[in-house]
């Protein structure tokens, strides 16, 4: 029972996780048949709740509030939610900042279209499914070959979403394609079609496929911009006990690392899921300071040009519940009117990232900023604005050594005026007699 | 002068003195209490734009302190270049009214400084009428003085920059121009020292209150060479502009903002130029009386071409060198009026630095423009050293205030100065032994001050030979010349009424039946700022609203009046001028939270963004050619119109949107048709305005005013329904509260699910 050890390895890191999780599906029989999925979640320490999708009742906000953090959708048939749910409420319900994991599959309605339509994805036609003639799985596949067998070098490469690209193992994937608006510059492509892969009908000749190769996709994301996640997978069996247990065998004869093995989806959905329920990937700022170099505060009210500042900022990571130290080395400062004047990567001891510099020769409303944007991870953002005034009309160096013979001359000149008034007022006569004399010894 | 008629000497002499002190505080009061008009319609209100700048330099400075005004860097404007105040303003006037709160404090008068800076410029207008007074004085007479002083204490021409609530640098640079002026007069006639160095002192603070003060450092030079080439050269002259010369240079470079000017830019150099030919011409002086003829015109034409030649070529290199800047696009454009349109769109782009009108002549000086030549003949006729000065002064103030309307004002004084002359040595001729007219005079009921000094008591005859005139003749050219004076009375009444004393801050129609109706939209969107954002929320706008956005909103501007930075308003211009999603680019690097325009379509209002549009189009081609191309904005036709003709790129700038937006929903009245505009007087091209990322955050009263609020990046890249690759095919459900939702019937997925296990 290979899927239990990532299980038992979440149920014993953290079971500190409080959210609380709403999950909508067709039939309550998903307990039954989803049973490790969604006892991993409640293992994790979420409060899960299971509502069919076209319950009357269901509401994502009270009073305005969010009831739930965290919404999974392993329902593809919805053509309408029940309740207050609509495509419009569950993106209320994104932009307000909740999570969302939508799972389609072939037989998928409008409404589950419709919310892929808000997120900047979209699922192919109802009946449609992913066919790939090469790399279906050859036990499992029931003749259309829409069962299909995905290897580790079609996933994204970010761990904080996948987990361990380099030790999962081939997964099970049947269901209905994603594609991607080219406008969509969020999207994050968790697993990408393989290239002989299309999105057609099974059974019917092929014409005119819209959807089809790499540009297909199985899993895709995106993290809004206020940090909410999101995440779309064509097939809901992926997350099934079934596929969870089953064996891989993949048809293409080129991958024989897949054949007879125990399926990855346990620990790729896991990965996910965590991603999805905001346990990975979490980044805060804890406390930003910046000031002169041997001060504690910054200055009440503007730096001066040419000053040395110290800037520090406190970066924290959500890891299994707790907040702890943020350990990154490539977090980068800067200091930014119009454009970077400065930019220098902070150095990280122990989560307190910190950095020294020069404030430039020029005047103007500065912003520190911290932008750090990686895949997986939350969008941190902070920027703090500072003026930059010029020098007062006293900081000025009052005596310049080039100016020297300037100095001189103007106090010779003085000197000279007084000896001349002196000269002019009290010796007029025997001025005129030494003229006089000249002029005769001329 | 003053013969006794029939009194005696002393008390004639102290009738002089009661009549010219009564006349010239009558002068200070009548200039003062027409200058109130709009105080007494409106309000005590800061009018127009750059007063809105001083008055909160002003106030700044007197909550902080002088040397933090001096020091302050301003983080609201120019953002995020902002602006070294006390090195880019001239201080003088919030010096004047700092001192004036200061000393008001001390006698325990506690007054707001916005009633002093409102107040400021009419004060000063009385300071103006006496240093007229003292200037006419030493070039003719008391008597002209007196009438002087009255003309310039009501002259439209110079009302209209010194109103109640004007409080700008010429409300107090006129009375710093028209003192220097009187000084150097008085120190060339006296050849003092002392008068000289009270010149180079009022010469001081004339510097620190306008950029005008290049006027005087260029008029006294070309009186001095004047004096010079006319062969009237004398030790007097000499001592008072070298002593006028140095002072005044070293006093002017103390002033922050204009810092080395004096000695590094071409404007400056004239005058160090007849500095230099001064000493010569001193040397030669000297030197004639000593040597013999033949050495002298060696020495003279040897000397004075070796000099001359090397001072041109020294200058030449040290402008090629760059250690003196060449002439400044503002110095062409005074010789070439089309040469700023070119090269400076930003300095045509405003209204006062376009070419006078000849209406405006008569608007702002009436008879007196007609009169003044007359003086300027008599100057000529009799002519001498300092008379000179007031034939250049006038020569070349004509000439400017034909090139700029703004310089309009440095032409009253002048023409109120020889106005003056002309009128008081034409009444001295003919009111000469006249006992009938004086009693005439002051039977009229006109009651202002002037009337007084008609008789001219004091103004005895000159010993003139004049011909003959009969007394009817005599008396028919009086009475004449006085309803002249009424009808200039009422005139500048009138203007300063209707033309000088709105606030532009606040609007005044008159409706139907003639009731004022007041349009406080300005006033109504700088308060929706000030309540409604964030206290450091940036706003963007055009240039000329910056001070206000500042002065009365207290936010954040990009661009204001004080056009330094001619890219950053470029910029601007770039954001106003492009379509929406480029605007949008430029304004999220700028920080922008809200936009500001002014849309007088609505209300007929003609000075809007719209009617500005084609100049921020120019400035923003200036900089950034690839991008915005001015025919661009033009009809097939070359025209310039928001209509049904106008381009594509017209229709879509941000400029049109934001002005446009929704107004098609509007009727501007009962028979027009949706998006008629009133001030451009047709319909718009293109009335559904739509908006993707910025959205409206408040309209004022009249739609005067429009602010918009730029719009975060979307949270979640949403498709367009036009964008869809795969189209729906089932219908959409509408949003309802608990209701039941609908699933597909999905049998297969269980079949499915059974058989993978």
């Amino acid at each position: 029972m290979s899927w239990l050890l990532p299980v038992a390895l979440a149920v014993l890191a953290s079971s500190c996780f409080a959210d609380r999780v709403l999950v909508l599906t067709e039939n309550l029989g998903i307990r039954d048949t989803h049973s490790i999925y969604l006892g991993s979640i409640k293992d994790r320490g979420h409060q899960v709740l299971v509502r069919t999708a076209d319950d009357a009742s269901l509401a994502l906000f009270k009073h305005g509030e969010l009831i739930y953090e965290h919404l999974i959708i392993l329902a593809p048939g919805v053509q309408a939610f029940g309740g207050s749910l609509s495509p419009k409420e569950i993106s209320k319900f994104v932009d307000a900042g909740g999570n969302v994991l939508v799972a389609g599959s072939s037989k998928i309605g409008e409404a589950i279209r419709d919310l892929a339509v808000e997120n900047g994805f979209e699922f192919d036609e109802s009946n449609t499914a992913v066919i790939d003639h090469f790399n279906f799985d050859s036990s499992l596949d029931t003749g259309d070959h829409t069962t299909i067998v995905v290897g580790k070098d079609q996933l994204i490469n970010a761990q904080l979403i996948v987990g361990d690209t380099t030790k999962i193992r081939p997964v099970l994937f049947k269901g209905v394609a994603l594609i991607k608006d080219p406008s969509n510059h969020l999207a994050l492509d968790i697993v990408t079609a393989a290239s002989t892969s299309y999105s057609h009908v099974p059974g019917q000749i092929a014409e005119n496929v819209a959807v089809a190769g790499k540009k297909t996709l199985l899993v895709a994301g995106l993290q809004a911009r206020n940090n909410a996640r999101i995440v779309f997978t064509g097939s809901v069996d992926m997350f099934s006990d079934a596929y969870f247990n089953a064996f891989a065998t993949s048809a293409n004869p080129a991958r024989t690392a897949e054949r007879g093995v125990a399926t990855g989806n346990a620990a790729l959905v896991s990965a996910i899921t965590q991603w999805v329920l905001k346990e990975n990937g979490v980044l805060r700022v804890k406390n930003v300071e910046h000031h002169r170099v041997g001060e504690s505060q910054p200055p009440p009210r503007e730096y001066t040009i040419m000053e040395d500042v110290e800037y520090a900022i406190e970066i924290e990571e959500l890891k299994n519940g707790k907040w702890v130290p943020f350990l990154g080395k490539d977090v980068q400062l800067e200091f930014v009117r119009i454009d970077p004047f400065v930019r220098t990567t902070l150095q990280n001891k122990n989560g307190r990232l910190s950095s020294q510099f020069k404030i430039p020769d020029v005047y103007g409303v500065y912003k520190f900023s911290v932008d750090y944007r990686r895949v997986g991870y939350t969008h941190l953002l902070d920027v703090r604005q500072m003026s930059v005034r010029p020098l007062w009309h006293t900081q000025y160096e009052r005596f310049i050594r080039s100016a020297y013979p300037y100095y001189a001359s103007s106090f010779s000149m003085m000197a000279g005026v007084v000896l001349f008034s002196i000269a002019f007022l009290y010796h007029k006569d025997s001025a005129k007699v030494s003229v006089e004399a000249a002029k005769k010894k001329h | 002068m003053k013969e006794s008629v029939g009194l005696g000497k002393n008390s004639q002499l102290g009738l002089t003195t009661l009549l010219t002190f009564a006349i010239l505080a009558l002068a200070w009061f009548v200039g003062f209490a027409s200058r109130l008009f709009a105080i007494v319609r409106f309000e005590s209100i800061i009018h127009e734009f750059d007063p809105w700048f001083n008055y909160r330099a002003t106030h700044h400075m007197v909550q902080n302190g002088f040397y933090n005004f001096l020091n302050w860097f301003d983080e609201r404007a120019w953002y995020p270049l902002g602006r070294i105040v006390g090195g880019t303003v001239y201080p003088g006037l919030m010096v004047t009214s700092g001192l004036i709160h200061w000393i008001l404090d001390g006698l325990n008068f506690h007054v707001h400084i916005r009633e002093i800076c409102v107040f400021l410029a009419p004060t000063f207008s009385g300071l103006t009428a006496i240093a007229t007074y003292f200037l006419t004085k030493e070039l003719w007479s008391p008597g002209a003085g007196l009438f002087a002083a009255c003309f310039i204490a009501i002259t439209p021409g110079y009302t209209s920059r010194s109103v109640a609530g004007s409080y700008d640098n010429e409300g107090i640079a006129i009375f710093a121009l028209q003192f220097t002026y009187f000084l150097w007069v008085k120190s060339l006639k006296t050849g003092s020292v002392t008068w000289a160095a009270l010149c180079a002192l009022s010469y001081f603070y004339m510097v620190s209150a306008w950029g005008g003060y290049v006027f005087i450092i260029n008029l006294i030079p070309l009186h001095a060479l004047a004096l010079i080439i006319m062969g009237r050269y004398s030790s007097r002259l000499f001592v008072s502009y070298t002593t006028f010369y140095c002072l005044a240079t070293i006093l002017s470079m103390q002033i922050p903002f204009v810092g080395f000017q004096p000695v590094r830019t071409s404007e400056h150099m004239p005058a160090f130029g007849i500095f230099g030919l001064l000493q010569i011409v001193a040397a030669m002086h000297y030197a004639r009386t000593r040597i013999t003829r033949q050495q002298f015109l060696t020495l003279f034409v040897g000397g004075l071409t070796v000099v001359g030649g090397l001072a041109v070529v020294v200058y030449f290199a040290l402008v090629w060198g760059g250690y003196v800047a060449p002439f400044s696009g503002r110095f062409y454009s005074l010789w070439d009026t089309g040469y700023a349109k070119i090269h400076i769109p930003i300095i045509a782009s405003v209204s006062e630095h376009q070419p006078t009108t000849w209406v405006s002549f008569f608007f702002d000086l009436h008879i007196t423009a007609a009169v003044f030549p007359v003086g300027l003949w008599y100057c000529i006729k009799k002519v001498n050293d300092e008379r000179v000065f007031i034939i250049l002064y006038a020569v070349s103030a004509v000439y400017f205030a034909g090139v700029m309307v703004r310089l309009m004002l440095t032409l009253t004084p002048a023409v109120c100065v020889l106005s003056g002359i002309a009128f008081s040595y034409t009444y001295e001729k003919y009111l000469k032994d006249d006992e009938k007219v004086p009693g005439s005079t002051g039977s009229t009921k006109s009651g202002e001050p002037r009337t007084y000094d008609k008789p001219g008591k004091s103004k005895p005859s000159s010993s003139e030979s004049d011909d003959q005139v009969s007394v009817n003749v005599k008396t028919f050219v009086s009475v004449l010349l006085l309803i002249f004076l009424l009808m200039f009375v009422v005139h500048a009444t009138y203007v300063t009424s209707n033309a000088y004393s709105h606030p532009s801050v606040v609007l005044q129609t008159a409706s139907g039946n003639g009731d004022r109706l007041i349009m406080d939209d300005f006033r109504e969107a700088y308060h929706w700022l000030r309540e409604n954002t964030a206290d450091e929320a940036r706003v963007m706008s055009w240039w000329d609203y910056g001070y206000q956005i500042a002065g009365m909103a207290n936010r954040t501007t990009l661009v204001d009046n004080n056009t330094w930075n001619n890219s950053h308003i470029a910029l601007v211009g770039k954001a106003m001028s492009s379509n929406e999603s480029a605007a949008y680019e430029i304004m999220r690097a700028l920080d922008v939270d809200y936009i500001l325009v002014i849309f007088g379509g609505v209300i007929g209002y003609s000075g809007d963004d719209i009617n500005k549009f084609l100049w921020m189009v120019r400035i923003a081609q200036g900089e950034h050619p690839k991008d915005i191309r001015e025919e661009n904005y033009f009809t097939e036709s070359g025209e310039y119109s928001v209509g049904a003709q106008a381009s594509e790129i017209m229709l879509n700038c941000l400029m049109y949107k934001m002005s446009y937006y929704r107004f098609a929903e509007t009727r501007v009245g009962y028979n027009q048709p949706a998006g008629f505009d009133r001030t451009r007087g047709y319909v718009i091209g293109k009335k559904d305005v739509t908006l993707d990322y910025i959205e409206e955050a408040y309209t004022t009263e009249n739609w005067l005013v429009r602010i918009y609020k730029l719009k975060d990046l979307p949270n979640r890249p949403q498709i367009k329904p036009a964008d869809l690759t795969v189209p729906f095919r089932g219908k959409r459900v509408a949003k309802g509260k608990n209701k039941k939702g609908i699933l597909l019937q999905n049998e297969s997925v269980k079949g499915k699910k059974a058989e993978a296990v």
